[in-house]
């Protein structure tokens, strides 16, 4: 297994940002290695998990498409520490009837750029093991709003674009990496936010293979939240950041070199389980130049 | 050596352990009732009462515990589609009514705490929500809250409790007459009705009559649809409201009598009313149909063919009105 054909495949997390995954992966860079990625996602739900349990329709808006533009930066300042950096502009619309729309005063679409993400991610520890390779990461990151959208417009933001919170996230990730190309990744995190949003652990187990000219992996990622309030639940004021958000979230992610320094990624994810979330299902595709 | 992998295996599994542990599952919360709002949400049948309940600005009220009740319950008479439908109401037509109107029907269908279905009983009085009292009414063995019957009850909800009815309620908290203006005024409908009634009423010098408080009248309204109808059977051309002054004060003073009952005593919803001749505060008689599907249809000895029931159970202050789609003519 080439480490340095692995050092690419960070490039996938460019769109994991918006589809509920972790968006630190379990790789390093060498120093002075990067990678750009621009993608695009789509994704749409027309059930809800509610509780106590789920509804066939999205209240007021009956179906929800979202599709996410993402530019997606990391940097390797050593072989041990790199930075990443993710901004999305998202386009969420319903598909109120006009009826709806005009009885509520509510809009069909919410658009704009969501949340810059930075983080930095630090290897404290590797060693040769079992025939592999095993990395210990530590990555602290910070999401805050820089788009003007709103989230307090009642059931209208239903549609909103996100959360208006600012993150502090911490996770733990451990990477082995057999050299047969086959690796694992678990990584345990805790978020802190305000805006009324709870806090909420996060965790993820990723397992691929990853070769010279092809890469591919299976994840299957949770966000427990602390507390919060259920949708139409008590306590609900109409205000859904402040909502108790549990999912647990399956995908496949896929990455190709295809010329030069350029490659592309792609892939799909489901909820198969959650609390007061849309159930959706979403797919990316990305073009990521390495350098 | 060892003891490093040992260390390792550790890791290993404690992030495997957690990842599975933590994945969400329907158990964590299945058990946990839902609220009344909820119920609305995820029930199909009730998808105009979300609508109007999003609309009025209640969905998030019956999200939360009543403040107003020590209980923190609220008990809910929810409309079906159906209910709705009869109405010619559903989630894209609900913006035909005002919408202070629609959260005052909506609150004449709540009241404060628990009422349990095998404590409802004919007879009995309930304070709405709106403040306006219902009354439940047993028909051959099945219960009505005015003229709305109870399909099912006690639906748990875990603030407070729903029972499914098959028409909605309205209440308009004003008196016969001025209901009528409320509906003249367009406080009701967006759009105007009953405007060639109020000018009827004004013009035969009724108003006064039908606002006695200490009546209980029950009134037929006829819609400004059918004032134009009747213009044209009588081969004039109704335009507007004044038009009505082209018939003569004693004729529509004869006519408009034509619609209430003799008896003001006791005003009647549908549930309380069966087919008959009924004695009117004019000089002639009106006939009812079967009570078929919770309405009843209403002719006037002068009338071609019975006068359907549009609105029916309109509670006033000292009346029950049921809007119908005719005049009814007395013989003259």
């Amino acid at each position: 297994m080439k480490v340095r054909t692995l050092m690419m495949f960070s490039a996938l997390m460019a769109s994991t940002f918006c589809l509920a995954q972790s968006p630190i992966d379990g790789f390093m860079k060498k120093k002075g290695k990067g990678s750009i990625t621009l993608s695009q996602s789509i994704e749409s739900y027309d059930e809800v998990f509610l509780v106590p349990e789920k509804v066939d329709r999205v209240p007021v808006f009956d179906q929800v498409d979202i599709s996410a533009t993402s530019l997606y930066i990391d940097y390797s300042f050593t072989d041990n520490f790199m930075i990443v950096a993710n901004l999305p502009f998202i386009r969420s619309e319903g598909n109120a009837t006009e009826a709806s729309l005009e009885n509520n005063g509510f809009e069909n679409v919410r658009e704009g750029l969501q949340d810059l993400a930075l983080y930095t991610k630090y290897r404290f520890y590797t060693t040769e093991i079992a025939k592999g390779k095993l990395d210990f990461i530590g990555s602290l990151g910070i999401e805050f709003p820089v788009g003007n959208y709103k989230v307090d417009e009642g059931l209208q933001s239903i549609i909103a674009i996100g959360n208006r919170s600012t993150d502090i996230n911490s996770l733990g990730i451990v990477t082995y990496k057999h050299n047969s190309g086959f690796f694992a990744t678990g990584q345990i995190g805790y978020s802190i936010r305000n805006n009324d949003v709870p806090d909420a652990f996060l965790n993820e187990l990723k397992l691929g293979y990853a070769a010279e000219k092809f890469y591919v992996d299976a994840f299957i990622a949770n966000q427990i939240s602390r507390d919060g309030v259920d949708i139409l639940g008590e306590g609900f004021n109409g205000f859904f950041p402040a909502t108790q958000v549990n999912y647990t979230r399956i995908g496949l992610n896929a990455y190709v070199p295809i010329i030069y320094r350029f490659g592309i990624s792609g892939g799909a994810n489901t909820y198969i389980a959650g609390r007061n979330l849309g159930i959706s299902t979403g797919f990316y595709g990305g073009l990521t130049y390495s350098f | 050596m060892n003891t490093q992998y040992k260390t390792y295996n550790f890791i290993f599994f404690f992030i495997l352990t957690t990842v599975i542990l933590s994945c969400e599952t329907e158990s964590a919360y299945e058990d946990v009732p839902p609220t009344i709002a909820n119920i609305a949400v995820s029930n199909p049948a009730f998808s105009t009462l979300e609508e109007a309940a999003i609309t009025g600005g209640v969905a998030v009220t019956l999200s939360n515990p009543n403040p107003n009740d020590s209980s923190g319950d609220y008990t809910v008479f929810a409309p079906t589609n159906d209910a709705f439908a009869r109405l010619g109401l559903d989630e894209n037509t609900l913006g035909v009514l005002q919408k202070d109107f629609l959260t005052n029907t909506l609150l004449y269908h709540v009241s404060n705490g628990n009422l349990a279905g095998n404590t409802i009983s004919e007879g009995d009085m309930s304070i709405s929500a709106l403040g306006v009292t219902r009354r439940f009414v047993n028909r051959d063995n099945e219960l009505f809250i005015n003229g709305s019957k109870i399909l099912a009850t006690d639906v748990d909800a875990i603030n407070g409790t729903v029972h499914v009815i098959d028409k909605v309620m309205i209440a308009t908290g004003g008196n016969v007459v001025e209901s009528a203006l409320a509906l003249n005024d367009a406080a009701v409908f967006v759009n105007p009705e009953l405007s060639f009634l109020v000018e009827a009423v004004v013009y035969t010098g009724l108003v006064d009559a039908l606002s006695n408080p200490d009546a209980n009248f029950t009134v037929f309204a006829p819609t400004d649809q059918a004032f134009i109808d009747l213009g044209t059977a009588l081969g004039l051309t109704f335009t507007e409201p004044a038009n009505i002054r082209q018939l003569s004060q004693e004729l529509v003073t004869a006519v408009l009598l034509n619609h209430v009952f003799a008896d003001v005593s006791a005003d009647k919803f549908t549930s309380e009313l069966s087919a008959g001749s009924f004695e009117t505060l004019g000089e002639d008689t009106i006939t009812l149909g079967m009570y078929t599907n919770g309405l009843l249809s209403v002719s006037g000895s002068g009338n071609m063919s019975p006068a359907n029931m549009v609105i029916p159970d309109v509670q006033t202050t000292n009346g029950i009105v049921h809007v119908i789609d005719q005049v009814l003519l007395p013989n003259m």
